[in-house]
């Protein structure tokens, strides 16, 4: 923890002080009469403390976010200049070295060969054999001979250079200045690698992977600028805190505005929430575009390939020479499955959620709307991930053995029959609520209407609450629908994977989130056609989900201003 | 001056001579609503004649709603709402099993404060009783229905031809008619009307009015308003309620003009309410 709990005590307890100074210094400037102040005494309060309290929690907060940063870049430096000398002499080693020499005039000859090659292979031409150099062989087999002997060659200089340079820290008694040559010839990973474990043994920050002088040498390193950097910052918070409630208590006087300032402040809080908000849903939105951007210059722009083909298979695109394949990745197999759990699940959750909720506003009385109402809304607090495990084990299952029964014999445990039933139970709670909102909306006089008219309970659901009520009823199943859109556990779980085109809801079907879900699982590397893929289903699905959001409330709010 | 928190016992109502020149159309005897633990009303009792307008007045809260709503049995849709004592139409009790509350309220119409057109089209909005009350079989027969509920209504003119259009783009004065016709379509014998104009401009209030006097002819109409200027120009009878009892009732110009009890003559003065 680079901030001590005591510094931010101390600010918080000052924070406090100048909440009190400031209504003291209210009292006293206005001389015992509250009533002449221009805001009430409190507020004066507020003022000091947000000047007490706000600068060095910012300052503190910076230091939070870069503090680390900072004290590795500086003991890294320290590191860099210590360990120049030894880096000297290994190049010198490296030159003087007569194995390093020859590999590197062999490796030379060889890439130039190569390059030869590889403008025959461009060329589409024959290679014209040096003078009973070599036996005749095709450009494409002596590329990639000539590869594998760079390659073996490169191999051979690398461990020299790796015995020279272990010669040159053999000879090197400062363990920093030996951290510093080792870490420059390191990976960028593993350069993080030795800082996390040189942090790791200064500061405890987790467990060491391991644990050498070097690293120990740049631990200690960084031990001081920290100590250094923390004290000072904690000073400076202080500071700032003291200045600021000094600054602020001189600004005091019975006609200073506190109240607006503290409005301003306040206002300026409310903003950078909602901003954090929005740049966030932007920053997801943006990132989603870019890696579909990828995905799609990944696969040749083929992007009606992707909305329109028929073949979902992304493993295939991966084997080397077959990046770039486009038949693999066409996406309408998940468009259907998703459509499909998504009608099955609807023809669940509408009926059942719809009756419910005229049940609950129409039929039920208080005392049972009262208890019945959270219930079903207990229904919509069970984590899907529960959900899911119910399809699978327990719906899955008796669905196959009940279509077994009946002589179905193809009938599998995962189905998108399984998963979209257990889909539209989870739904259940949702439509019903928002279904009941909209119903409950629907103005008294209507029902006092229709009951004076001499209509029954179920007339006057079905005449006059239902048509009253159904614009906002259609906005509560559209939400419902981008909902079973966007699920993931149950289908996951308990719809397959396959990425079968069926109609047939007794097959195992795979959604546009099962699918993201596999793509990006397990170990994958994130530049692939395949992983991107899952980038340019998410655009797809995030798409989706934002029209039928944006018609649902344009729905709704139709419908509320209308008897408003 | 009298105060009307402190005369808390309340004498029995006072009835003035009622000229018998029509009918009693609907009889009250002692009739109580409680709404959970509250008492709303208390033991009214009352003789409403056919053919004339009668109006109930009386300060704010005082039961007139909950009274009306008796009529009909429009309490029966309030879950706390508890109805003693009896309600007799043309000597027949209303709050008997034997009638079903569904074929009553097609014999007792009611209008409410608010205008409530159905969001129905205005053909449908007055086809409305008499299709879920089977009045009509033929398509002909229900236009016929509809087109006489709208002239009878004083609407026919402003909506003819235009039929098609919902309900709820007319004027609130015309949404008013619009329901008054669609309570008159199912041939009602009573008309309960909930303060009809309390929602309206004055233009409109006059045109309701009007409707009101006319449709006296032919039905029992009984009009809660908390105007006495109205109760004064359209009604022939008046009975003044003050917190939930009947205190007084009689011919309108004799209410108005000779009030028996202190409240009634504090109220129409215009002292209290
Ligand atoms: N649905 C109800 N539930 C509980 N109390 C009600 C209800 N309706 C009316 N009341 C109460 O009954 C009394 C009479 O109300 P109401 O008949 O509406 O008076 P008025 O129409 O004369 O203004 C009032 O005190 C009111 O608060
Ligand atoms: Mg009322």
């Amino acid at each position: 923890m680079q901030i001590s709990l005591f510094t931010v005590l101390i600010l918080m307890v000052l924070t406090a002080v100048g909440f009190l100074v400031g209504r003291r210094r209210a009292y006293a400037v206005s001389s015992g009469h509250a009533s002449r102040l221009h805001s009430l005494p409190s507020y004066y309060g507020y003022y000091i403390a947000l000047w007490t309290g706000v600068p060095a929690f910012i300052l503190l907060a910076i230091y939070g976010m870069f503090g680390n940063d900072a004290v590795n870049a500086l003991a890294g430096a320290q590191m860099h200049r210590a360990g120049e000398p030894v880096h000297a002499q290994f190049e010198q080693a490296l030159s003087d070295d007569e194995d390093i020499a020859r590999l590197e005039a062999e490796l030379a000859t060889l890439e130039n060969r190569r390059i030869y090659a590889r403008e025959a292979i461009e060329r589409d031409s024959e290679l014209v054999p040096a003078a009973g150099e070599y036996p005749a062989q095709s450009p494409a087999e002596r590329q990639q001979a000539l590869s594998s002997e760079i390659n073996r060659l490169a191999a051979e200089r690398e461990a020299r250079a790796e015995v020279l340079a272990g010669q040159v820290e053999a000879q090197t008694d400062d363990a920093l200045a030996r951290a510093g040559f080792v870490y420059s010839r390191l990976s960028d990973e593993r350069r993080e690698l030795m800082i996390n474990d040189a942090r790791a043994i200064a500061f405890g920050e987790g467990v060491a992977s391991r644990e050498t002088p070097e690293i120990n040498a740049l631990a200690s390193a960084m031990r001081p600028f920290h100590e250094v950097l923390r004290s000072s910052m904690a000073l400076a918070a202080l500071a700032l805190a003291i200045g600021g409630l000094a600054y602020a208590r001189s600004r005091i006087s019975s006609s200073f505005r506190a109240r607006n300032r503290v409005e301003g402040a306040i206002s300026v809080l409310l903003l950078l929430a909602s901003v954090i908000a929005i740049a966030t849903t932007i920053g997801i939105v943006l990132s989603l575009l870019f890696e579909s951007v990828r995905f799609f210059s990944a696969i040749n722009w083929r992007i009606d390939e992707f909305l329109l083909g028929t073949q979902w298979s992304p493993q295939i695109a991966i084997r080397e020479g077959q990046v770039g394949q486009t038949g693999a990745f066409g996406a309408v197999p998940l468009f259907a499955g998703t459509a499909l759990i998504t009608v099955i699940a609807m023809l669940v959750a509408v009926p059942v959620g719809l009756f419910a909720a005229i049940y609950l506003s129409e039929y039920a009385s208080t005392g049972v709307r009262g208890w019945a109402k959270p219930v079903l809304e207990i229904l919509a607090g069970i984590p899907t991930v529960v959900y899911g495990f119910f399809a699978l084990l327990t719906v899955g299952p008796l669905l196959r053995d009940a279509l077994l029964l009946l002589g179905y014999e193809n009938a599998v445990t995962q189905s998108a029959l399984a998963a979209g039933l257990v889909m539209g139970v989870m739904i259940i709670p949702f439509v019903s609520s928002l279904a009941d909102d909209v119903i409950n909306a629907v103005p008294q006089s209507l029902r006092d209407g229709a009951y004076a008219m001499g209509a029954t309970k179920s007339e006057t659901v079905r005449q006059v609450i239902f048509p009253a009520a159904l614009p906002g009823i259609v906005g509560a199943v559209l939400l419902a629908v981008s909902r079973a859109v966007g699920e993931t556990m149950i289908v996951v779980m308990a719809a397959g994977q396959g990425a079968n085109l069926t109609a047939n809801p007794l097959e195992s079907v795979t959604t546009i989130t099962v699918q993201i879900v596999m793509l990006l699982t397990g170990d994958q590397e994130f530049d692939s056609p395949k992983t991107l893929s899952a980038f340019a289903l998410g655009l797809v699905l995030f798409v989706l989900t934002l029209i039928l959001n944006v018609i649902a409330l344009r729905v709704v709010q139709r419908y509320r201003e209308k008897y408003d | 001056m009298t105060d009307p928190q402190n005369t808390a016992a309340p004498a029995a109502t006072v009835y003035h001579d009622q000229p018998s020149a029509n009918p009693i159309k609907v009889e009250t005897r002692s009739v109580s609503v409680r709404y959970g633990d509250t008492q709303a009303l208390h033991d009214v009792s009352i003789r409403i004649p056919d053919r004339g307008v009668t109006a109930f007045i009386g300060p704010s809260g005082c039961g007139k709603s909950t009274f009306l709503r008796c009529i009909n049995r429009m309490n029966d849709t309030i879950d706390s709402a508890r109805v003693s004592g009896s309600v007799l139409i043309d000597g027949e009790e209303v709050n008997s099993r034997a009638v079903d509350p569904v074929v009553l309220r097609a014999r007792v119409g009611m209008v409410f404060q608010k205008p409530n057109p159905f969001p129905k089209s205005i053909y449908d909005n007055v086809a409305y009783g008499p299709r879920i009350h089977g009045l009509a079989t033929k398509r002909e027969d229900l236009d016929a229905i509809v087109e006489a509920s709208l002239r009878k209504a004083g609407l026919w003119a402003e909506v003819e031809g235009r039929l098609g259009m919902p309900g709820t783009a007319l004027s609130g004065g015309q949404q008013q008619r619009l329901v008054i016709a669609r309570a008159i379509a199912v041939n009602p014998e009573v008309i309960l009307m909930d303060e009809p104009c309390s929602a309206l401009d004055p233009i409109a209030t006059a045109r309701i009015e009007e409707l009101i006097d006319e449709l006296r002819e032919n039905y029992c109409l009984i009009i809660v308003t908390h105007s006495m200027a109205q109760a004064a120009r359209v009604s022939q009878m008046t009975a003044f309620f003050h917190l939930g009892h009947l205190v007084e009732y009689g011919p309108t110009e004799d209410m108005f003009t000779n009030p028996h009890d202190a409240r009634t003559q504090d109220y129409i003065t215009g002292r209290f309410g």
